[in-house]
């Protein structure tokens, strides 16, 4: 469209990184608040990394001394937390705060200002939750942080729970405050044309994301206010003499929602990604917006399939075991729709498209992990056990990471305007790949011979060999992250100019500039179906702008 | 060519991976559980097997599927001009996807809940009871003639053995004292919570002599990795020995110090 004509903009903007920190710190503009978001969670992600590593040699070998105990709960935990509450889940959101709006041809989120608030809360609850470390010891009761352990009898020397628990309060305002807003924008500023059921699958993604943290948030910031009155103010909610298998219901109402916020934008973008790649639309739209509301409400209805070695009567295992083994099927309606979009098609293996692949080959594994998870006769062995920590990340790791590495591929370019380095975004594929399946899959073997997760150390010389080729596989991990960060600084500053629409995709924020101007659209382009650039493409409207088009990159 | 190469080299060294799980012997890369000693282990284990063959038939599967589309479909083997067909779907086919997993879901999950039903029960025909509580950190054992056996956490050697007779169906009945924790020897069969305010139940009947060995599987504090658990199983005659041997050694140790 109009893209090529360029009206005015202004002189800051248009220097795509360096502008002045007075316009970062007051920006009420969704793409800016967008990155600010995505460089959060990559930052997180380097410091949730680095306390992974610090846990690998810890376990190198056995009876190591790398860090004490003491310490040593204390990194699991910071692992866990940075990396789902502080990466994951504030990356995904800053890349739907940048592209939800522009995919749906709106100028802004329809609250700019909450937006502001709702960014600014993420740094104060990160660093509220850092501030543990300067006071005796940050929160040493893994991310879960199962009462009676956190209680002032077991933790009298430290205030790292409470920051903890302030830090997860505030985190679930932001979440809220952001949930709120994108479901009013897209309820509310999708462009002439853009109905319901012609929403990018990115934002229907984003839908069912912000219903879930709707409605799980409150009960997570419910636990945590609970767990401070009885530190504080002397309450038994979850004392030893309270109930603390109750705070397990309340944080599992929240945690395991939590899986899908993390997932499904992930979801979203690989049916953003899988179709351009391949040249065909995605196979069967409707299932797989059926399939994100169907995963929506099941994932609300098992929590206590984290919980069944605390003793409860068999039925009730038995209904969170179905509903549990349910959320396979609309995973698997997802799953072959995937497979079905790329079949037939012409593909192009581009970095992001390899990231899907990747996706798809490891997730796999976490899906069916997770159905023996889910028997409730198995689960009382692999519970708690290794087996539960190689299945969360190949949900999470070959999940979460490896979309959002996907989508970041993909988006680059338009946030930027300049390609990811495709040499450097291979070795850092590879390298990711392997690293991780070397990380990852042995590890199930140690939960089946017995090793509990988060022990120190063990002393049992038969699974030395294994963790030692763990700890080396964590770090190409490692290596690989760094390949991606000498990519994204390098590429920023001198990458490949991209053009406008460098994958020739399907959705409107390939219409517009790259980076986009503040106002996102100087016409917004007619909407005919869920592939309107695609429609604009063939009907010759967008001839004029291809013409003047560097070449797709290959 | 390069990328097909590499993507081959990747799977050969998942296959190569595999195979090593599978190869017995390899210490730490077992792909199973311990050989069960108690009939509940058997049956998780023979669950576990169970579950097995319709997931790695779906693994094998779908992972061939996925490589399919990687080779087949790659622009690079597609004719020039190769147009692919624009399908937006099929729905007998989505049917059938649907359909499929759930009756295979829905299987399992019977299956499972048969096991369930079969294992996890409150038991009330065993021979005896012993009271297992769990502390920061440390097990104790507490057995009806009235004596416990404390088994203290360590990583220096090994902790007191917990001991029971053989072919003896034992109920367990669990405490927590303080904190979470969760008892778990891998051997004889899943893990039960000890949790402060309330027991859990689990029971063994072990087949044979022998030592087996596990730890307490919930983060519990700093000392998490010291609860080591020993349970040895003897022979009745040995048993019953050991007993009056713990006897011997209570009514000593309640006489010193009145002495």
């Amino acid at each position: 469209m109009a893209a090529t004509t360029v009206l005015p903009r202004p002189k800051a903007y248009d220097d795509t990184f360096w502008k002045p920190i007075s316009l970062w710190l007051t920006t009420t503009d969704h793409k800016l608040i967008g990155i600010m978001y995505m460089v959060t969670g990559i930052l997180s992600f380097l410091i949730g990394g680095i306390f992974a590593l610090i846990v690998r040699l810890q376990l190198a070998a056995p009876n190591l001394k790398v860090v004490d105990a003491e310490t040593y709960n204390q990194l699991i935990s910071a692992h866990g937390v940075t990396m789902i509450f502080f990466f994951v889940t504030i990356f995904l959101t800053g890349i739907a705060n940048y592209m939800v709006p522009i995919m749906i041809g709106a100028r802004d989120m329809a609250f700019p200002r909450v937006n502001l608030l709702g960014f600014w809360l993420v740094p104060v609850s990160i660093i509220l939750y850092y501030s543990g470390f300067f006071t005796g010891g940050a929160l040493n009761a893994g991310w879960t942080g199962y009462a009676p352990l956190t209680e002032k009898a077991y933790q009298s020397h430290s205030l790292g729970v409470d920051f903890w628990a302030l830090s997860i309060i505030v985190w679930a305002i932001s979440g809220i405050m952001a949930s709120t807003n994108f479901l009013t924008t897209i309820v509310a500023l999708r462009a002439p044309g853009m109905k319901l059921t012609r929403l990018p699958l990115f934002v229907w993604a984003q839908i069912s994301t912000s219903i879930l943290l709707l409605v799980v948030g409150a009960p997570l910031a419910a636990a945590m206010i609970l767990l401070e009155f009885d530190r504080q103010l002397g309450t038994q909610f979850f004392t030893t003499a309270g109930r603390p298998v109750l705070y397990q219901h309340l944080f599992w109402f929240f945690g395991h929602p939590e899986v899908y916020i993390m997932i499904l934008p992930g979801f979203g973008m690989i049916s953003e990604v899988i179709p351009v790649f391949a040249r065909k639309p995605i196979f069967g739209y409707m299932s797989m917006v059926a399939a994100l509301f169907g995963i929506v409400f099941l994932s609300m209805t098992v929590w206590a399939h984290h919980m069944f070695t605390v003793g409860m009567n068999t039925y009730v295992e038995g209904f969170f075991m179905l509903m549990t083994m349910l959320i396979a099927v609309p995973t698997g309606i997802k799953f072959f729709n995937w497979m079905a979009t790329a079949w037939w098609g012409s593909i192009d293996f581009t970095v992001p498209m390899k990231f899907a692949f990747g996706f798809l080959a490891t997730f796999l594994i976490g899906g069916i992990t997770g159905v023996y998870l889910a028997s409730v006769p198995v689960d009382t062995q692999l519970h708690q056990s290794y087996y539960v920590v190689a299945h969360l990340h190949y949900v999470l790791f070959g999940g979460s990471v490896f979309t959002i590495f996907a989508g970041l591929y993909y988006w680059f370019p338009k946030i930027t305007g300049r390609l990811l380095n495709r040499n450097l975004g291979e070795w850092n594929f590879w390298t990711l790949f392997i690293g991780f399946n070397g990380t990852f899959l042995i590890m199930h073997t140690l939960g089946l011979e017995g090793m509990p997760r988060r022990i120190a150390t063990y002393s049992n010389e038969a699974w030395a060999a294994t963790n030692l080729i763990i700890t080396v596989s964590s770090f190409l991990i490692a290596f690989s992250v760094l390949l991606f960060i000498i990519n994204i600084v390098s590429s920023w500053r001198g990458g490949e100019v991209a053009g406008d629409d460098p994958w020739h995709a399907n959705t409107l924020e390939w219409a517009t500039t790259s980076p986009p101007p503040p106002y996102n659209f100087e016409r917004v382009p007619p909407v005919r179906s869920f592939m309107p650039l695609r429609d604009l493409r063939e009907s010759g409207e967008l001839e004029a702008e291809t013409a003047a088009q560097p070449a797709p990159a290959h | 060519m390069r990328l097909i190469t590499r993507s081959l080299v990747s799977l050969l060294g998942l296959l190569v991976a595999a195979i090593s799980l599978s190869g017995c012997g390899i210490g730490g890369l077992s792909p199973i559980f311990p050989t069960p000693v108690s009939p509940n282990g058997q049956n998780i284990y023979d669950t576990y097997i169970g579950i097995s063959v319709p997931a790695l038939i779906i693994f094998i599967g779908v992972e061939a599927a996925l490589l399919w589309i990687v080779v087949k479909y790659r622009r690079s083997r597609q004719p020039a001009g190769y147009v692919p067909p624009q399908t937006h779907g099929n729905t007998p086919l989505e049917i059938v996807w649907t359909i499929a997993p759930l009756v295979v879901v829905l299987a399992i999950a019977l299956y499972s809940f048969v096991e369930l039903q079969r294992d996890f029960q409150p038991v009330n025909n065993a021979a005896f009871t012993v009271v297992v509580s769990g502390h920061q950190f440390g097990w104790n054992y507490a057995y009806p003639q009235g004596f416990t056996v404390h088994q203290e956490g360590t990583l220096q050697g090994e902790v007191a053995p917990f001991v029971v007779p053989t072919n003896t169906l034992i109920k367990l009945q669990f405490q927590g004292t303080d904190v979470i924790h969760s008892w778990w020897v891998p051997a004889i069969s899943g893990k039960t919570d000890a949790v402060p305010g309330y027991d859990n139940f689990s029971w063994l009947k072990i087949d044979r002599t022998g030592k087996w060995k596990g730890e307490c599987a919930e983060l519990c504090g700093v000392g998490h990795a010291t609860m080591q658990i020993v349970v040895q199983a003897m022979s009745q005659s040995d048993y019953d020995q050991w007993v009056q041997e713990q006897l011997a050694t209570k009514k000593g140790a309640a006489a010193s110090p009145s002495s």
